[in-house]
């Protein structure tokens, strides 16, 4: 799949989230990815963990993904401050 | 905990937990769907042409504008990396053509696609289209796992890469509609078992329509209108 392109994704949903609960940072973000999804779970971790750096809000930002049934990526929780 | 001096003055200030809950892969699903219907309010049928680079994509374009050009209103649009080599080509032919350069992706996606339809629009006198080709980057990989809002995908085959590709690309030729094989002039070069990609092909896709032609030499090509006058009748 495109993981780089998902974590990308990923991260614009982040500062859109962060906007409108006007935080200034993204401590966790929780994940569920379907083990039918094709994304290789790794290679996500490390896309959203490269690409995370280039945005203030979402630097610190640690992913937690957990592997579910289904064929789908669902960004589950935020934690934000 | 203070960035400035360690200290955890404000600690408890603010911490929020936002639960979500929202698919990251239904975006492009979501803009696919806009773009079927506006591609619909066009009055048009848009075809997703896959394949990987060199399979003969745009010379098949280029042959069927001649053959059909003057029967239905062609519009094109054109998805590569990088030039715009190949919407110049069809615009050499006189046909509504726009290029999308993607900068780096390997596939077009629905919104790329959304922006093309809007320009392809402005290029009509009145906006309507009969048949819309998509040409995808060339890959045979990643454009399969993008809807752009297409009526049907075609998957282009040609003889020098090999009749073993259905079976090397599963996912590819299992999310399609036809299958076309190109360069059919080149069979008695390369060692391509027409038979092998037809039965590896139908076994992943048992509905998978199939052309054989050489664009370029004129082979088979009055089955392959024959197959855009169906999809056309059964819009």
């Amino acid at each position: 799949m495109h993981e780089l392109s998902l974590a990308q994704g990923l991260i614009d949903q982040l500062k859109e989230l962060a906007g409108a609960h006007k935080a200034t940072r993204i401590m966790t973000v929780r994940v569920n990815i379907g083990t039918m999804a094709g994304i290789v779970v790794d290679s996500f971790v490390f896309g959203f963990n490269a690409v995370k750096t280039e945005t203030n809000c979402v630097r610190e930002a640690q992913l937690k993904i957990t592997e579910v049934d289904g064929d789908d990526l669902i960004l589950a929780q935020v934690i934000m401050e | 905990m203070c960035d400035a001096c360690g200290c955890h003055t404000n600690d408890d200030a603010t911490e929020k937990i936002v639960e979500v809950h929202q698919s990251l892969l239904a975006a492009n699903l979501e803009q696919a769907q806009k773009n079927r219907q506006h591609i619909e309010a066009m009055g048009a049928v848009a075809i997703n042409m896959i394949s990987s680079p060199g399979s003969g994509k745009t010379t098949l374009l280029e042959h069927t504008i001649d053959y059909i050009g003057d029967k239905f209103r062609i519009g094109v649009i054109e998805g590569d990396i990088e030039t715009e080599r190949d919407a110049n080509r069809i615009r050499a032919k006189g046909i509504p053509v726009v290029q999308l350069t993607t900068g780096g992706a390997c596939h077009l996606d629905a919104p790329l696609v959304h922006k093309g339809l809007h320009a392809l629009e402005k290029q009509s006198k009145d906006g309507t289209f009969d048949l819309i080709f998509i040409e995808n980057v060339g890959n045979l990989v990643c454009p399969a796992s993008f809807d752009l809002g297409e009526h049907n995908r075609i998957i282009l085959l040609s003889v020098p890469e090999g009749s073993d590709k259905p079976a090397k690309y599963p996912t590819t030729f299992n999310g399609a509609q036809a299958l076309i094989i190109t360069k059919t002039d080149l069979l008695s070069y390369f060692d391509f078992s027409v038979e092998e990609a037809v039965r590896e092909a139908l076994h992943l896709n048992p509905d998978l329509a199939v052309v054989e032609l050489s664009a370029t030499q004129g082979l088979g090509m009055e089955a392959w209108t024959a197959y855009l006058d169906d999809v056309l009748v059964n819009r």
